[in-house]
């Protein structure tokens, strides 16, 4: 029964590799080969990230005869990404989905379903831990001498960390759904521990940098460190790198954790599946409502959509509060930041501009918010399809609902750094004006690829926000835009002026809006139509 | 109001919609019956603009709703089979979504959510979240909004699906009503009984084919609508 619903569970994860909606069937065979060619190259463009890091602290930790300190350093890094992967869809994922009323119905026993759930969890974070496994095990296997123990371990233990990632997001979808039980407003719940969540993940992603310069300036201290304070990591490097005891300890510490974890929530699933919420029975009374344009009202829709889902508010939203904290930082941290940039880095205030902003642009592809937004329409669909609206007039409220949410906070962020680093006139114009432009082109980017790759049926809203290879396309694809458009002052500051710089690539962006906007007008609505 | 000519709809080969006609006037209560998967509910999408079509025109209030799809929706209403809403809205969000949308003023609005959910019970309930309705309150708020704008055809896709007998009850004599005030309904239903008594035209569907068209009396002649159809199912296998 486990593998049936487990079978099921994991076709509805992958269920984007195969609906094809131009036949309304689904791909088989060859005709798979394309999405999946599509979904590799960006897996690679990911990793490739990961695949610069590994290089850089590998062959001094291998050749220093530590090779240990490495898998853990990188077990770590697979570990938090694939955490924080799966964790914000782990919720919804085990205890949200609309099938459960007819599979609870069936004779099936709770504890199947558990396990069925868990395999999406479990998908989710393996598949963020593999950008940074794979890598770390192609950089090792080229250049450290490898045995049958150095080869065969370090795969084993990718495998088993995964059991580790897919726990600690089980605990928090557990303690978010037993808060959200006795409590009226689980939005609110699960925004909120999902934000300490976060920013407990930033603040040891922080340590986890600063362990990274000990690790490159002084392999034998990291490794005290991590021998010393981190122990069940330091149980896991030294499995990867072969040592058979330690392997044995770590798999058997990973699945006790998993069994104790999996023991807890089985007693509790079905009652938390089932559990009523706890909001009053409001009474409606009757009053005269206000009448809106047809434009306002999509996009109050889209707003309402929005804010009623925690798993779309911190998996596309997250750059709105992450926006205006790093505004206050700015701001707080002023007199620092100055110092860095000018003294430190000796940067003039024109170059200090160009990275301004680029920054700026790269924590604002965090929003994307326009990215599932059509997917989300879910059968809802034939409401948009069937009223006296265009498709245009749909897909620009999503637009309009993006641009709202990002570029205010945006600008924000944008006075908090100019307030700092002071750029002039013109620079102090061009910044929000480039990055506004940039947030134009997102929007419209995520609206492009979702109406290219649109996901309709699905039982949770987690499978088109969170698994889906268009959204994971537009986040990192975002941030190699920011990084490659503002990142390539580099190359050319010696010839070109900071202003014409960020003119220039304001314009470039804004040809390409342009250009995606006939698409969306015209195809983009085409498409939307016949959904 | 509704003419459909040589309607065709092909997924992929296969013909599920097989050069169909109708023509549904003012006034009508038309029951369009069929067995499940005959094209019922594809025919049905297709009129309301939802589904495009391979060939043959759709006519609404003498628009085509190929060339004109906006101006042949906001004349007509739909109610799905399954009412997959809104959930993240309350009853009354999606209400005003729905009237703002047609653009409805807000008297008229008032007026007509209060008769609406009034004779289906549903007052009370318009502050809750839709997550939290039943199958049949989906359903009754679905039928409100299709009656929030006036429109001139309504077309349903089993609508007493889900429905208790007093608001299938009160939903029959809404559809006289309006088709006796000069508008039209085109509904598809299972329910023989339902549709021989409130229906002026009848048309049968099978395997995307129309089998027999008319009015009640033509189709029916002097033995009963269940039996007519079965026994047209049976010729036609």
């Amino acid at each position: 029964m486990t593998r049936i619903l487990i079978k099921k569970q994991l076709t509805e994860v992958f269920s984007f590799f195969r609906k094809d909606k131009k036949k309304n069937s689904y791909r088989t065979g060859k005709n798979l080969i394309g999405p999946v060619i599509m979904y590799l190259i960006l897996f690679a463009a990911v990793a490739s990230m990961f695949f610069v890091m590994a290089e850089n602290i590998c062959e001094p930790l291998v050749n220093a005869g530590m090779g240990w300190v490495y898998f853990s350093i990188m077990g770590m890094t697979g570990t938090a990404l694939g955490v924080f992967g799966s964790v914000f869809n782990t919720y919804s994922g085990l205890y949200m989905a609309k099938d459960n009323s007819m599979l609870l119905a069936m004779p099936i026993k709770p504890v199947n379903l558990l396990a069925a759930r868990l395999s999406g969890v479990y998908a989710m974070g393996l598949m963020y831990e593999l950008l940074v496994m794979i890598p770390a095990l192609i950089v090792y296997y080229l250049t450290a001498e490898t045995g049958i123990l150095t080869v065969v371990f370090p795969i084993l233990v990718t495998f088993v960390i995964s059991f580790f990632v897919l726990s600690l997001s089980a605990v928090l979808g557990w303690v978010v759904a037993l808060i959200g039980s006795k409590t009226g407003n689980k939005s609110f719940v699960v925004v909120a521990v999902s934000l300490v969540f976060i920013f407990a993940y930033l603040y040891l992603y922080n340590r986890a940098v600063s362990l990274l310069q000990i690790v490159i300036s002084s392999p034998e201290t990291a490794g005290r460190f991590i021998r010393g304070s981190l122990y069940p990591v330091y149980q896991m490097g030294v499995a990867a790198a072969g040592d058979i005891k330690a392997f044995l300890i770590f798999t058997a510490a990973a699945a006790a954790v998993l069994g104790i974890i999996y023991f807890v929530l089985s007693r509790s699933y079905v009652k938390i599946c089932t559990a009523q919420k706890g909001e009053k029975k409001k009474e409606y009374r009757m009053q005269t409502s206000k009448a809106d344009s047809v434009n306002n009202a999509l996009f109050k829709k889209e707003l309402k959509r929005f804010t009623s889902s925690p798993n779309y508010m911190l998996n596309c939203g997250l750059g709105i509060v992450m926006m205006i904290i790093a505004a206050a930082a700015v701001l707080i941290k002023g007199d620092l930041i100055y110092e860095i940039i000018f003294d430190t880095m000796g940067l003039d205030k024109g170059f200090a501009s160009v990275v301004a902003c680029g920054a700026v642009c790269f924590i604002s592809c965090m929003n994307d918010i326009t990215a599932p937004s059509v997917s989300l329409e879910g059968k809802n669909i034939w409401i948009l399809h069937s009223f006296p609206v265009s498709g245009w007039q749909s897909l620009k409220a999503k637009l309009k609902l993006h641009l709202v949410m990002t570029v205010i906070p945006m600008l924000i962020l944008t006075a908090g750094i100019e307030i700092v680093i002071k750029p002039g006139v013109l620079c102090g114009i061009l910044i929000p004006a480039a990055a506004v432009v940039f947030v134009i082109f997102m929007a419209e980017f995520g609206l492009v690829i979702n109406l290219l790759l649109p996901n309709l049926d699905w039982s949770s809203e987690i499978v088109p926000i969170k698994q889906s290879m268009g959204v994971m396309a537009v986040l990192f694809g975002g941030w190699v835009f920011a990084a490659a458009v503002f990142g390539l002052y580099v190359l050319v500051y010696n010839f070109i002026g900071p202003e014409m710089y960020m003119a220039a690539a304001g314009l470039v962006l804004a040809a390409a809006s342009f250009a995606m906007m006939r698409w969306l007008k015209k195809r983009g609505t085409e498409i939307f139509e016949n959904l | 109001m509704l003419k459909i000519e040589n309607l065709t709809k092909k997924y992929g080969n296969k013909r599920v919609v097989d050069d169909i006609s109708l023509h549904i006037r003012p006034g009508e209560i038309y029951g369009f019956i069929g067995h499940n998967g005959a094209g019922k509910t594809t025919t049905i999408k297709s009129c309301c603009g939802i589904l495009q079509f391979d060939s043959g025109e759709i006519y609404i209030d003498g628009i085509s709703i190929k060339e004109k799809p906006l101006e042949c929706k906001a004349r007509l209403a739909y109610i799905p089979d399954n009412p997959e809403l809104y959930d993240y809205m309350t009853g009354i969000g999606f209400l005003n979504f729905v009237a703002d949308v047609f653009g409805v003023g807000a008297a008229e609005r008032q007026e007509r959510i209060h008769r609406y959910a009034d004779i289906f019970e549903l007052t009370g309930d318009l502050a809750q979240p839709i997550a939290s309705y039943s199958h049949g309150m989906k359903q009754k708020l679905a039928i409100i909004s299709a009656l929030i704008h006036n429109p001139k055809l309504i077309i349903m896709d089993e609508p007493f699906v889900g429905l208790d007998p007093k608001a299938a009850y009160l939903l029959k004599g809404i559809m006289r009503e309006i088709c006796d005030n000069g508008g039209t309904i085109f509904f598809s239903t299972h329910v023989l009984e339902v549709a021989e008594k409130l229906c002026d035209k009848v048309a049968i569907i099978k395997s995307g084919r129309l089998i027999k068209t008319g009015t009640m009396d033509e189709v029916r002649g002097d033995t009963s609508l269940e039996q007519v159809f079965l026994e047209l199912e049976a010729d036609n296998d």
